[in-house]
């Protein structure tokens, strides 16, 4: 007698591919991504990093075994520089190929050996030029038979969305209404705010012009509590203050200036700082999406290029920021943003009472609110992995 | 094997066994992006059109193809007829020649090439530099002579073209076909 069939759900296997280019910027988001994916989306996914040790400085409890872990329902696989022989069922049905990273020759052949092929997609990196909506989810065949769809990333219905976790809004909600929990937050981090000051997070990349910068806040009239996790930019601020190193918990007072080197935090604890602080001082790609999610004041440091090529990539994001602002405030932000981004000093002494202004503020705030209302990345591809089916 | 990125327009690949004719191709570089080259394909044997986009050094397969000398004769509405020596016409839709459109003017001389594929003809192929006569020009706001300092100009059939500041109307100009950049003045065609 037949057994009662039984339906055993296989979730769909996706895996993503991660070139670590530097920093923590890329394997940063790839990780937001995984798990996102697997744990909103109840995905299988695989996560391949060609350098666990930048995976790990994020994530510091995890453990590899064999070149392997798992971790928040996201198997870690160490990509490895000679890639094995690969079967066709081996392969995923979803293989993202995140920033044009190029995928395993192995790999690549065991994809064009399947049954069915697989969704093969090309994440881009996030980019508010409008020639991205023309580019989304467009076809790349490719000559071994496959074909590839470039997905990009966007601040408008026309491109992928931005990366936000479902429930990222309300966690930041609660955060910030819930009485103490900012204190203990940073109180954790071994932060104590002092009346007045102002709380600024700076993660940027090097800029010559940040003495510049640092001694208008020194010599300024609003009071600065500036923190710093640890990284490039905390060795720039100790040779601004003399000093070989900034120790982690000590403070460093220059006038209205108050340095805080803080501790290698994760993710989730960057998220609450970037929550806690009146002013972001953020860059690259990850930063700059998660401290738009904070909804508070923030200035953006963009990846440099040669030729000043990241100019025009920054004047696009600032079209879209700067839209809903008034034409004066629009031309203030510009002119900080792009001096910022230009080695140069300050554009003129208000630039910090601007950036902390209540206009300023609301407009992060609904800055964040409009976002918020699209697609975020995880659903657009999951949507359209459903949609390919 | 060609990249991507030396395919340009009037060029043609093969994908999964199919010719396709690059219509436009533009290449795109931004910040830490790929270069991609965004391309508007003709299947040669449906006619049918597509949208894809490589990035600048994916492999892809060119296809040669047979090339006639010829001159541009006349149009009626929208096919564009060339001729070459032996007086044989060829006819070409206006959505074949999308590129080279907007240097197609009466009278013009260039000798141009027709291209073939499996005996057809699918295309033409205007020569690097041509040399076009403005017919409208505003007059030179800034006197300026670098020739740095760009203004709209319209060719005869309509075309507009950005020149240096200087150049006048009933000028003649060169223009770079392949990026439709105007390149300096010139003297007008014997």
């Amino acid at each position: 007698m037949p057994s009662n069939p039984t339906t055993i759900n296989i979730p769909p296997r996706w895996d993503i591919f991660c070139c670590v280019v530097d920093n923590f910027g890329d394997i940063g988001i790839c990780w937001r991504l995984a798990r996102q994916l697997a744990n909103e989306y109840s995905l299988a996914i695989r996560l391949w990093v060609d350098k666990p040790e930048a995976f790990l400085a994020i994530c510091p409890s995890v453990t590899f075994l064999n070149e392997q872990a798992q971790f928040e329902n996201v198997a870690i696989h160490t990509w490895p520089e000679h890639w094995p022989q690969t079967t066709a069922e081996q392969t995923a049905d979803v293989v993202i190929e995140a920033f044009g990273c190029d995928l395993p020759a192995t790999y690549l052949k065991a994809m064009s050996e399947r049954e069915q092929a697989p969704l093969w997609l090309n994440l881009e990196y996030l980019s508010a030029e409008d020639w991205v909506e023309s580019c989304h989810l467009l076809p790349s065949p490719q000559t071994n038979g496959l074909k590839k769809t470039f997905f990009f990333p966007g601040f408008t219905d026309k491109t992928g969305g931005l990366l936000r976790e479902e429930n990222l809004i309300e966690q930041r909600r609660r955060f910030q209404s819930k009485g103490g929990a900012k204190q203990q937050f940073l109180a954790s981090l071994g932060v104590h705010q002092t009346n007045q000051a102002v709380l600024v997070s700076l993660f940027t990349y090097p800029n010559t012009a940040l003495p510049l910068w640092l001694d208008e806040l020194a010599n300024g009239t609003q009071r600065c509590h500036l923190l710093i996790p640890q990284g490039l930019i905390s060795q720039a601020v100790a040779k601004y203050l003399a000093q070989q190193k900034l120790n982690v918990g000590e403070r460093y007072q220059k006038g209205q200036l108050c340095i805080q080197a803080i501790p290698f935090i994760s993710q989730q604890e960057y998220d609450q700082l970037l929550w806690s602080c009146e002013l972001n001082l953020v860059r690259g790609e990850d930063s700059f999406v998660r401290a738009q999610w904070a909804g508070q004041p923030m200035l953006w440091h963009i990846y440099p290029q040669a030729e000043a090529a990241h100019l025009i990539k920054l004047e696009a994001f600032l079209s879209h920021y700067t839209r809903t602002m008034t034409a004066e405030n629009a031309a203030q932000y510009r002119s900080i943003s792009m001096a910022w981004n230009s080695a140069e000093a300050p554009p003129h002494k208000g630039w910090l009472e601007f950036l902390l202004s209540a206009t300023n503020r609301a407009h992060a705030s609904n800055w964040c609110t409009d976002l918020s209302q699209q697609k975020n990345l995880a659903e657009s591809l999951w949507r359209f992995y459903r949609n390919w089916l | 094997m060609k990249t991507a990125q030396e395919m340009k327009a009037n060029s043609v690949m093969l994908i999964d066994g199919q010719p396709w004719m690059v219509q436009k191709a533009e290449f795109t570089k931004s910040g830490r992006n790929s270069a991609i080259v965004k391309m508007k394909l003709k299947n040669l044997l449906s006619g049918s059109t597509t949208e894809t986009v490589f990035k600048a050094d994916d492999k892809v397969e060119p296809v040669i193809l047979e090339k006639v000398a010829v001159t541009y004769s006349y149009s009626m509405d929208t096919t564009y007829v060339f001729m070459d020596d032996n007086f044989n016409q060829y006819e070409l839709n206006a959505d074949d020649i999308e590129s080279v459109l907007p240097y197609i003017v009466d009278g013009m001389t260039d000798i141009c090439e027709a291209v073939f594929f499996e005996g057809k003809v699918i295309s033409v192929d205007l020569p690097t530099t041509i040399v076009r006569q403005i017919t409208y020009t505003e007059g030179s706001a800034r006197g300026d002579t670098s020739g740095k300092v760009m203004k709209p100009a319209k060719l005869s059939n309509g075309t507009e073209v950005k020149v240096a500041d200087f150049c006048e109307i009933d000028d003649w100009i060169e223009i770079d076909t392949r990026t439709g950049e105007y390149k300096c003045r010139a003297k007008a065609p014997a």
